[in-house]
């Protein structure tokens, strides 16, 4: 009987000695299964990038909420309160969660003894991230903006053009009604639209105006991924009726969108998935292939063998353990392979990849390996150990 | 040549009315008929005959590679026909060893790596594998070639690596189907030399299947084998 050091020993030459006729063979599996680790492990860290970046042009995952009391003439005016904004922001899937004032002051703003009317919002320092929002010059208000209240404006790019000319703005003082403010920043972005022509204060700052100041009625909701929207949305109105009167609540969620947006990643991911079992299906055929062709080559060499004592099981475990080490050894392959994909796009999209997760996914790669090598190479070796010894010794 | 100190000791192989046939179509054809031998401790056998008339099923079944229609055959006084398939593979990994005609080394291995598959299949230990494979090669002058890849050798030098393999696991008999079919006629004299040294030195037997004459010249014992028949004790040199 065979001992396994030297069945393996054995198998692991044999295999190497072939050379060119396994290499097709195990490339595909080494593909197939660095691919498989790669998506995998880092499904989620692309998909979170994925998420942002569509959402960046879309905006879908943001979920506005706000009081209708404009169509419900002589309710009482609403607004949001701490907790309950507090709330939203400790919900599973948000991402961040802004206050800002709905109705849009038109404000008479004073410069070089001109008077215009432009649209000012109140807005908290989490507006920026969750309106996807970045600053083009200076920079954008902060806490502590909002903690001291200070008398700071950040304009958006195209009021900013229109009132002081292109990168003039920062520092710049301007006179809103009789308060002076400075500007120290111009904001942009994908999502600026209408609101480059706004300009945005500190809310406590806007709120401390008092008579005919604006509520901070408006809520803006970030969530995770597009998958977190709908179990945001579905529990955003009962977390608000638990922490503040939510008569006319309204809330907008771009459903049409994000299905949309959701149905081209599906389609993506199913095609990535297809690829790689495909591939992998591919490299077990190529076992099969690769392992009935060596066993009609190497037809002598199994009578022989039987001849010299060995026995049915011998042969059937010599070339088992052969497609083993085919298999195995291209999986191994993969799994380096696949940390140098992971470690690469961990690197490129600038977070640390999940390794304990990497380690897993390797783990049952090999075990899937090896039993597809088993299972290609079982008919194969099947068939050499049922071969006659006497019609094999003699096959030409 | 004559084997007659080993006679008292009993033979190695006993057969007696060995039959075996094979069906051909409508047709079964008988190629080994009561078949009678007794091989002894020293015995270098020659058995002669055209191609087709059964030598080599006769080297098969005494090799237990094949089964016959009828008889018995005692090796080393046990029943050889009633082992199972397993007990007829170990007594082939202990006891006999196979010669083909053509080489039949295994590719793409050196000269070690062939010697090293009987040891492998009969659990000889790795540290005493290289002793006994080298020991081999040297019964064969083949030593220096121990790491030489096989198929890099010219035939006679193969041939004589397929009887040093032959030899490693120190067989009771060594079966050899034509050994020198593909040796010019120095090479092929070369390794019957070789085989007669071994069997003499070694307590071993040999039977092996020829019908070159000069092969048969070698051996002590001689016998044709015709429509199925093995007709004993031709005499030496003489072709059937």
């Amino acid at each position: 009987m065979l001992k396994t050091r030297d069945l393996l020993r054995i198998s692991v030459r044999q295999v190497v000695r072939q050379g060119k006729r396994t290499l097709g063979v195990a490339l595909a599996i080494a593909l197939g299964t660095a691919g498989l680790i790669a998506v995998a492990t880092m499904g989620d860290e692309v998909k979170n990038n994925l998420n942002r970046d569509l959402d960046l042009l879309g905006g879908a995952t943001v979920i506005r909420l706000g009081f209708e009391e404009e169509v419900h003439p002589g309710s009482r005016p609403q607004w949001f309160r701490s907790e309950t904004v507090e709330a939203v922001r400790d919900l599973d899937g948000v991402d961040t969660a802004s206050l800002a004032t709905g109705d849009i002051d038109w404000l008479p703003v004073l410069w070089e003894d001109r008077f215009y009317a432009i649209p000012i919002q109140g807005v908290d320092e989490y507006y920026w991230h969750t309106m996807g929002l970045s600053a083009l010059e200076g920079r954008l208000l902060d806490q502590q903006d909002l903690a001291a209240r200070s008398r700071v404006c950040v304009m958006g790019l195209e009021l900013a053009g229109n009132l002081f000319g292109d990168g003039a703005a920062v520092g710049r003082l301007f006179s809103i009604r009789r308060d002076l403010y400075e500007v120290v920043g111009v904001v942009g972005g994908l999502q600026i639209r209408d609101r480059a022509r706004f300009a945005f204060l500190p809310l406590g700052t806007l709120l401390d105006r008092g008579e005919g100041c604006p509520l901070p009625d408006r809520l803006y909701v970030r969530c995770r991924t597009w998958d977190d929207v709908e179990p945001v949305a579905a529990a955003i109105p009962g977390l608000v009726a638990a922490n503040q009167p939510d008569e006319y609540l309204r809330m907008d969620v771009a459903w049409g969108p994000l299905e949309r947006i959701k149905t081209v990643v599906w389609w993506v991911e199913l095609f990535i998935y297809l690829s790689i079992a495909a591939t992998l299906v591919l490299g077990g055929f190529g076992i099969w292939s690769g392992m009935m062709t060596s066993v009609a080559a190497r037809t002598r060499e199994i009578g022989l063998k039987k001849a010299m004592g060995a026995e049915d099981m011998d042969i059937m475990k010599q070339f088992l353990a052969e497609s083993l080490a085919l298999g195995l050894g291209s999986a191994a392959l993969g799994v380096g392979l696949a940390r140098l994909v992971v470690a690469g796009l961990g690197s490129y999209l600038g977070s640390a990849p999940p390794w304990p997760v990497f380690n897993s996914y390797a783990g049952h790669c090999l075990w899937f390996s090896a039993l597809l090598a088993l299972a290609a190479g079982f008919y194969p070796a099947l068939r050499a150990s049922r071969m006659d010894v006497v019609t094999a010794i003699r096959y030409e | 040549m004559s084997n007659d100190g080993n006679k008292g000791r009993g033979p190695i192989i006993r057969i007696r009315g060995l039959n075996k046939a094979y069906r051909s179509g409508p047709e079964t054809v008988r190629v080994l008929r009561d078949v009678d031998l007794d091989v002894y401790s020293g015995d270098m056998i020659a058995v002669m005959g055209p191609s087709g008339t059964g030598k080599s099923t006769l080297l098969f079944i005494l090799g237990l590679l094949l089964r016959p229609g009828s008889g018995s055959y005692s090796i080393l006084g046990r029943d050889a026909f009633g082992l199972g398939r397993s007990g007829q593979a170990a007594f082939r990994r202990k006891c006999i060893g196979f010669v083909f005609q053509s080489c039949n080394l295994f590719e793409r291995t050196t000269v070690y790596e062939n010697l090293e598959f009987p040891l492998i299949y009969s659990g000889v230990k790795p540290r005493l594998r290289r002793g006994l494979i080298r020991e081999a090669l040297d019964r064969v002058g083949l030593s220096h070639r121990l790491r030489h890849p096989a198929n890099q050798l010219s035939g006679g030098e193969q041939q004589r690596v397929a009887i040093a393999r032959a030899l490693v696991n120190r067989p009771s008999i060594i079966l050899a189907d034509e050994p020198t079919g593909q040796l010019d006629r120095a090479n092929g004299q070369q390794v019957m030399e070789h085989f007669a040294g071994i069997v003499s030195s070694n307590k071993t037997a040999m039977i092996v299947v020829t019908h070159d004459p000069s092969v048969a010249a070698v051996c002590n014992r001689v016998y044709a084998l015709e429509n199925g028949r093995l007709t004993p004790e031709v005499d030496k040199g003489v072709p059937a």
